[in-house]
């Protein structure tokens, strides 16, 4: 390295120290969110040049001269050789979806600071890492899957493991997502009518594709957001009409229902007419406002408004329950880790891949500027008075019923906020009310609109981008509950088609209803049981999918420790080892305490007993069977990452033992015809 | 002003990569056919298919 270049990195190295210095050391006073982005963006670019390229080059040893599978086995569809940052951006729009948005937001109850530096070192040292080592694992497999590596390498059992893990992971998340949607448009006449607009508008983008202008879709997309965009306008008319507005209010359990039947029809509709026109205008949107929110925090450099550290980090928080470690931990998986990406990066990734070095930037790459909306998320949330922010995020369940009660018990805690506060910031932003919205997404989509209005446009337009904000939470969110009820139906029609091969056929209607219907039970009986929950849902279900995605990485650090071990021995093995150690302690603790903790706010039996010691209706029937029915499955996700953590290190020992075989799986080496042109 | 060209162009083919375009195209030429509106709805159909088989990210 130059003397230039290695003055430049110790710049970037001290930019980081500095950063994380200054963000951790501050204390009793506001401090401005470009030291986090100095913090990110420095630790990042450190990470990336230096540890990845240590794993790239010295553990992996990627070779550009040897072809990929993309070039080996190209067919003009899935495997196709394809321009490294086109592979980037396909690849980071895939990983990106709500977690990371939506967990920092949570997780922010505990101060910016331990969800920061959890983000930041949590994503260089072991999300990156995890990414990039699957996907170059997959690329030197053909691009098998995560459960096909897992079967392979590790044996049945993780393969089966990983299968339904998945699953149930599907079942939470959709279930967690929907009521992140429903708290979002509760009593919400405007988001409402905004968010049931884009259903008609996704069909006439689909009919438009269909059989209008075939195979135009950038086109397509455009005509969708600008009708996307004149619904928000058209909103404020509607919340303002004494005639529209009531039939766009609507309560938490409509809403509910509202998505459940939503998710069955997307998944059972042909894919064309809703599920793809709303995928293409989401992913758009998606991509467009993290650019924007990352703009706009550059150009208005907002005040963090939230200490570094609040009392909450004792397990006593209104949002959710649980001290700092480990709920902060799994409050904010997608940000720094995610078992989720493992399957994208063991997905449609590895089969574009051209040159082999181009999965240092996608694998690793990608998964940082993941990190770095979290920590986006995070400022948006910090910008906000802290009364404000806990006025917004606690249930009433814990503040009171009363708007009264609840600015009472929140100034208690030393966040002094005011009724008329809140009441004016609701009107400004076109609301009834902003109390009891728990689920991150109308704090979030405040914190945003306080950049994007201070941006350009002030106080006059809060109201449209407050609306814009949660459009796009919601848009996103309800494709994923179309997509990820679809996929949740073929993995239950490929589980059910060993019992009966006609409920595997895709093709069979009766059986596509009845798995779709099965489906969206699963996740609707959760979604149903959280917007019952008198502590908002958020507090029960956040964990356990925070647990359950948690334990998937935990599931593919074992594929890749393992493939690791084969390759060199336990020399590199401390590179998995050391993020999947510290998953497994956060998981099983927080697993632990879920379940088994005295508490009734954490433990789901100690609840279930305090509701059981009360007087019994048929109300605290239902709540005493679904906290009992959460604890069993938060054991079963549990024992079944125990099940393969104990299968990988039998594994293990055998290797390292030498009495059992440490053949590496790889397809054989070819020399790549690739030419740079061709990219 | 190559530069920024250059970007742009990667810019448009990243929108038409995540826009499924480009797997249109490829299509195309992997079977040597010419765009029609039954062409996309066959592309579309098979296309789509697989693309919403996989789990899409949290």
């Amino acid at each position: 390295m130059k003397l230039l270049g290695k003055l430049f990195w110790a710049a970037v190295a001290a930019g980081a120290a500095i950063g994380l210095g200054g963000i951790a050391l501050y204390r009793g006073e506001h401090i401005d969110s470009i030291w986090l982005v100095l913090a990110a963006a420095c630790s990042y670019a450190t990470g990336y040049r230096f540890y990845a390229k240590f794993i790239a080059t010295r553990v992996m040893s990627l070779n550009d001269k040897r072809a990929t599978p993309a070039e080996r086995l190209r067919n003009g569809h899935d495997y196709e050789p394809t321009n490294k940052w086109i592979v980037f951006g396909h690849h980071f729009a895939a990983i990106a979806g709500p977690g990371p948005l939506v967990g920092p937001v949570l997780a922010a109850q505990f101060g910016y600071l331990p969800g920061t530096l959890w983000i930041i070192i949590g994503a260089v040292l072991g999300g990156a890492v995890q990414d990039f080592v699957i996907l170059f694992a997959s690329m030197r497999r053909d691009g098998k899957s995560l459960g096909q590596m897992a079967r392979e390498e590790i044996g049945k059992v993780g393969g089966f493991t990983a299968l339904l893990t998945v699953l149930l992971i599907m079942i939470i998340l959709l279930a967690v997502v929907g009521l992140v949607v429903v708290n979002a448009l509760r009593g919400s006449a405007w988001g409402t009518f905004t968010i049931a607009a884009t259903m008609p508008i996704a069909l006439f983008m689909g009919l438009y594709l269909r059989y209008w202008r075939p195979g135009k879709v950038l086109e397509c997309s455009a005509i969708g957001f600008v009708l996307v965009m004149a619904s928000i306008f058209a909103g404020r008319s509607v919340a303002e009409s004494a005639t529209l507005a009531p039939v766009f209010t609507l309560g938490a359990m409509t809403l509910a229902i509202g998505i459940i039947l939503y998710g069955f029809l997307a998944s059972a509709l042909p894919v064309w007419l809703l599920l793809a026109p709303r995928d293409y205008l989401s992913t758009f949107v998606k991509l467009g406002v993290v650019l924007m929110l990352g703009v706009g925090i550059l150009f208005v450099r907002p005040e963090l408004q939230l200490p570094a550290f609040t009392r909450f980090v004792d397990g006593t928080g209104p949002i959710f329950a649980g001290k700092v470690f480990p709920f902060c931990f799994i409050t904010i998986a997608c940000g720094a880790i995610s078992g989720f990406h493992s399957l994208i990066s063991s997905g449609t990734t590895p089969k574009m891949i051209a040159k082999e070095t181009h999965a240092w930037p996608v694998g690793y790459g990608s998964m940082l500027l993941e990190s770095f909306v979290a920590i986006m998320a995070m400022i948006a949330a910090c910008v906000l008075q802290p009364g404000v922010y806990f006025a917004v995020n606690s249930p009433a369940g814990v503040v009171g019923a009363t708007p009264a009660a609840a600015v009472a018990a929140i100034t208690s805690w030393g966040f002094p906020v005011t009724v008329q506060e809140m009441t004016n910031l609701a009107r400004d932003v076109g609301e009834q009310t902003l109390f009891y919205r728990t689920g991150g997404a109308p704090s979030l989509a405040l914190g945003m609109a306080h950049i994007f209005a201070r941006s350009g446009g002030g106080q006059a337009v809060i109201g449209f981008w407050y609306h814009f904000a949660i459009m796009f939470e919601a848009l996103f969110i309800l494709t994923i509950i179309d997509a990820g009820t679809r996929v949740g139906r073929f993995m239950l029609q490929d589980l059910l088609g060993h019992i009966s091969p006609s409920l595997g056929r895709t093709s069979w209607m009766p059986g596509v209803i009845a798995t779709s219907a099965l489906v969206v039970a699963g996740w609707g009986y959760f979604l149903v049981q959280g917007v019952r929950d008198p502590l908002g849902g958020i507090n029960s279900l956040w964990p356990l999918f925070g647990i359950s995605n948690q334990l998937l990485a935990a599931i593919a650090l074992c594929v890749a420790t393992t493939i690791l071990l084969k390759m060199h021995g336990p020399k590199f093995m401390w590179i998995t080892c050391v993020p999947l150690a510290w998953l497994v302690t956060v998981t099983f603790t927080a697993g632990w305490q879920k379940v088994f903790s005295p508490l009734p706010a954490i433990g789901f039996l100690a609840q279930a007993d305090k509701l059981e010691a009360g007087p019994a209706t048929a109300a605290t029937t239902t709540l005493i069977f679904n906290a009992r029915l959460d604890a069993a499955l938060c054991c079963i996700l549990v024992v079944m990452v125990a099940a393969i953590l104990v299968d990988s290190l039998r594994v293990w020992i055998g290797i390292i033992r030498g009495t059992r075989d440490a053949d590496i799986a790889e397809s054989p080496f070819v020399l790549s015809q690739l030419r740079a042109e061709e990219l | 002003m190559r530069r920024l060209r250059r970007a742009g162009e990667l810019l448009l083919a990243l929108l038409r990569e995540l826009g499924d375009e480009n797997a249109y195209r490829r299509h195309l030429a992997a079977h040597g056919r010419a765009h029609s509106r039954e062409e996309w709805q066959r592309f579309s159909e098979e296309h789509l298919r697989a693309k919403y088989a996989r789990a899409k990210c949290c």
